[in-house]
């Protein structure tokens, strides 16, 4: 399990490098501003008059944004669910479904390891990468903090990046278990991504649509704390969204248990009106 | 169950959705033999492999490997099996050398660095180079080094020659019958029959998801139908030929002259001929290849 957890490791250095230097440069060239924006406050104020309130409600409270923690959750935390969530999405539905299609895994597992091990190893893997860019990221907040007015430790500000670990986890499950379930990759990536997006919007606007606040209750975002951590974590939200992951990772392990591995696409599903299609490409399954 | 089988197949089936891609197909290898799996691309071969590695689940009938059951045991059974996939996919990130080092950690380090660096020679092919670089080939080259580098107990090899020349194709079949002098059991399936005839001790034939003919190779070729042309010094009756058993005169034109289609043992012709002033006589050995051939042409009879 060790062999293919480093192995798959070594293979995200790219998606560790690139997501956690974006983050990383995003938290350098962020944390400047604050002292600039927290010594016109008043003027500030002035302007978020002006906007309007559909925007004050999507994206938090503006009068907080002159403190460290409304700050850093409107111009870093606040969309984080959303720009992990992708990497999530890409990354969980790539776990297995990815080297499956490539036709990979077919040589993996004809070696002497077990389907429940390769899933963990993999499954742990991610998190590792996930785990790294948040690091990354916290590091481009934590070095400028000397220098800028906030007064926030470095154990603070790494208390958000535990709720975006959980949201990354449920999503990245999430769309594991659709990629073991749907015929592709792609359409795993693509459910995952509409219920992210559709997740991120709906939670944003029920701030100011009641309608939307009863669904917003059984969506995850709803319980991604944001900025809000940097005051204390609520450990019952980071516990029930890594539960709900949890639930998903044992339904895509035992998905993956009791799945026939394809090679270069073959079986899956399709629509009734796409079956005359699916038996001509079938024809070249049975080999 | 016996220990001298390596693999025992009993009434396999299996189904993509509509498709059924084996129909009940039965076969068994004995330890320490060469197996050739014959049919053409779709018959069933590639399907039959996965299932004996538990890549797939069968749909019905028995399984034995090594003497285990390839879905309560899998791992043991992949320990003690060497396998090469029919579409072998590679990560191209690595140096032919960096995925053989991936694979024997893998597999708990069993091989010996040494017997790969041999392998390597002996198949000439450079570790050094990124797999994405090598021709198709050359990453065939390393899959089966991944394959054979750890001497397991029994090979599954599917489609081994593939992209190999022919003087690749040489070495292999005489490290595949190293590797059988030294215990191993050989399974492989192939399209090209002229490399089954080489090597493989048994052979069976698969068509469409049925195993149609399990046989020894040269008991396959021997019981096969040949051709005998005989050129006689003088013209002679050509209508005894026709009551000989197992025998069918092809072209009686020519009474100095006849060509035979003979079925099993040549004896009653030449106890035939015997009395005949006969000049020359050649007989056609039939390659497996014309065999395969009435199999199928059986079978398409059948379907009609």
């Amino acid at each position: 399990m060790r062999v293919v957890y480093l192995h798959a490791l070594r293979k995200a250095r790219g998606q560790i490098l690139g997501w956690g230097l974006a983050l990383f440069l995003l938290g350098l060239l962020l944390m400047p501003f604050y002292d600039s924006i927290s010594s016109q406050s008043e003027q500030l104020q002035q302007l978020l008059e002006i906007y309007p309130e559909e925007f004050i409600a999507f994206f938090g409270d503006f009068s907080e944004f002159a403190t460290p923690e409304g700050f850093l959750n409107i111009e870093f935390f606040s969309y984080m669910p959303l720009l992990l969530g992708i990497f999530a999405v890409l990354a969980g539905s790539g776990l297995l479904a990815a080297d499956e299609e490539s036709g990979h895994l077919d040589l993996l597992m004809g070696q002497p390891i077990s389907r429940t091990k390769m899933f963990l190893a993999r499954m742990f893997a991610f998190l590792s990468t996930a785990a790294a860019i948040c690091i990354i990221g916290w590091l481009g907040l934590v070095l400028p903090l000397p220098a800028s007015g906030m007064d926030l430790t470095p154990a603070q500000l790494a208390l958000p990046f535990v709720s975006v670990l959980a949201i990354v986890f449920l999503f990245g499950a999430l769309t594991a278990l659709l990629s073991l379930l749907v015929p592709s990759r792609r359409l795993a990536a693509t459910l995952g991504g509409v219920v992210l997006v559709a997740s991120f919007f709906i939670e944003g606007f029920s701030g100011m649509i009641t309608e939307l606040e009863d669904v917003a209750r059984y969506l995850p975002i709803h319980y991604y704390q944001g900025g809000d951590a940097l005051n204390g974590l609520k450990l019952e939200w980071v516990l029930a969204l890594a539960a709900a992951g949890l639930v998903l990772s044992v339904l895509a392990l035992l998905r993956f248990q009791h799945k026939d591995l394809r090679v270069g696409g073959e079986g899956g599903w399709s629509l009734p009106l796409l079956g005359r299609r699916r038996k001509a490409t079938e024809a070249g399954t049975g080999d | 169950m016996s220990q001298d089988l390596a693999i025992e197949v009993e009434g396999l089936k299996k189904s993509y959705g509509s498709v059924q891609a084996l129909r009940g197909a039965s076969f068994e290898v004995r330890r320490g033999e060469i197996f050739g799996f014959l049919g053409p691309n779709g018959a069933g071969k590639t399907t039959t492999i996965r299932c004996l590695l538990d890549l797939i689940r069968p749909n019905g009938g028995t399984l034995r490997v090594l003497g285990m059951d390839p879905q309560r045991q899998s791992v043991e059974v992949r320990r003690r099996v060497g396998y090469l996939p029919g579409e072998l996919q590679l990560d191209g990130s690595l140096t032919g050398e960096a995925t053989l080092r991936f694979f024997n950690d893998l597999r708990g380090r069993q091989a010996d660095p040494a017997h790969i660096r041999r392998l390597a020679e002996r198949l000439d092919v450079d570790l050094r180079m990124p797999v994405r670089n090598l021709s198709h080939g050359n990453k065939q080259k390393i899959g089966l080094i991944q394959a054979l580098m750890h001497k397991p107990e029994l090979l599954m090899l599917d489609e081994p020659t593939t992209g190999l020349d022919p003087l690749i194709q040489r070495e292999l079949l005489a490290i595949l019958e190293e590797a059988r002098q030294d215990g191993a059991t050989i399974f492989f399936s192939s399209h090209i029959i002229s490399v089954v005839e080489r090597i493989a001790d048994q052979v069976a034939i698969i068509r469409a998801g049925e195993v149609v003919e399990v046989a020894n190779t040269q008991d396959l070729l021997s019981r096969a139908l040949r051709r005998a042309q005989v050129r006689f010094r003088e013209p002679v009756n050509l209508q005894e030929f026709a009551n000989i058993q197992g025998v069918k005169v092809l072209n009686g034109a020519d009474p100095r002259s006849l060509l035979l289609q003979v079925e099993g043992d040549m004896e009653p012709l030449i106890r035939a001929l015997a009395d005949k002033p006969v000049i020359e006589i050649e007989t056609e050995r039939p390659s497996l290849e014309e065999i395969f051939i009435t199999y199928y042409a059986a079978g398409d009879k059948e379907v009609e």
